[in-house]
């Protein structure tokens, strides 16, 4: 399936792509990339099975979300997965995924998430039990029972300038 | 980056992957494309790689059968790791079968990674399920039993389904 998904990256023009055989294998590729050494590069964007041996996808995403360092715990994650698309999405959503998948992938269908991800970032969000990109994905005001109850004073922004 | 109990933080990033594509980060007209027929050639990738689905399935299955045989005649501290090894492989025929269109393959795949999770290796019955899988698996690559409907394929998922009804 890796196979698979890194020859239609390369379809898509994208340059260098690193498989992992399983959680812990990306996991060090993820640490080794992002340790600034000087044959490293920090990696652009992550895709990651929903079931791998050794460390599932939600446990990485999990794990990359909790980094420390900033060019891990803000790497745009996509989850790949064969359940069912409402519980992907929720469980991807509520992990810290930017996107979900549902196998079997298509071009299309991977084509329209990467560019989901580069052409409409969400700001992340560090609130209590969650950190990754905001969950609400419209700018309209949402009135549903998990509206958010801060007032400005308990909103801290921080813009990142190059 | 502490975040004391109930506050929020926000953090407005800059747009790398736009960068990256040489567009500004801050206009947010500017849009990366991906030229339809290069999704046509991706689509085109899945086509191509269908051709190598036997060999693949053939692949994992031997792995997934030999894994299987190891469980039954290790150590039984093992027991849990090859377990787990086997999920995967039915795992990963249930992924090709259901990318190259092979719903009767993938209907194996899931049928026997969901069993393997709930095995309980000191049942005989429980490990005649999944030779029953294992021997069904093999008929239908073998075979080339494509889909769910035909009357062979009808065959091979009522010997699995009696198995289980049987030894479950």
């Amino acid at each position: 399936m890796a196979d698979l998904l890194s020859s239609m990256l390369r379809e898509f023009g994208v340059g260098k792509i690193l498989l992992a055989e399983n959680g812990e294998d990306a996991k060090d590729l993820i640490r080794y990339n992002a340790s600034g050494g000087s044959d490293t590069k920090p990696m652009d964007i992550v895709l990651t099975d929903w079931l791998m041996p050794q460390m599932n996808g939600v446990e990485l995403l999990k794990w990359i979300r909790s980094s420390e360092k900033d060019n891990i715990r803000f790497l745009p994650v996509v989850l790949v997965s064969a359940y069912t698309s409402e519980e992907v999405v929720s469980v991807a959503r509520d992990n810290g995924a930017n996107e979900a998948i549902v196998k079997p992938v298509s071009g299309k269908m991977l084509a329209d998430r990467i560019l989901h991800i580069v052409n409409h970032p969400r700001p992340f969000i560090k609130a209590p039990g969650f950190f990754g990109p905001d969950r609400r994905r419209s700018e309209r005001e949402f009135e549903g029972e998990e509206k958010r109850q801060s007032t400005e004073q308990d909103v801290k922004i921080y813009n990142e300038q190059l | 980056m502490s975040n004391s109990k109930g506050k929020i933080e926000v953090y407005n990033r800059v747009n790398r992957l736009k960068l990256k594509a040489g567009l500004s980060h801050t206009d947010p007209n500017a849009k990366l494309r991906i030229d339809p027929s290069t999704v046509n050639k991706a689509d085109s990738i899945i086509e191509k790689k269908a051709e190598a689905y036997p060999t693949e399935v053939k692949r994992v299955l031997t792995a997934l059968h030999q894994n299987w045989v190891k469980a039954q005649s290790g150590d039984r501290k093992s027991v849990p790791e090859i377990m787990e090894k086997i999920y995967h492989n039915a795992n990963q025929i249930k992924d090709l079968a259901s990318t190259f269109n092979y719903p009767l393959m993938q209907h194996f795949g899931v049928s026997l990674r969901d069993f393997v999770e709930k095995i309980d290796m000191n049942k005989g019955a429980h490990r005649t399920i999944v030779d029953a899988h294992i021997d069904v698996m093999w008929v239908a690559l073998n075979e080339n039993v494509h889909d769910e409907g035909d009357e062979r394929a009808q065959k091979l998922k009522s010997l699995v389904q009696k198995a289980i009804n049987k030894y479950s």
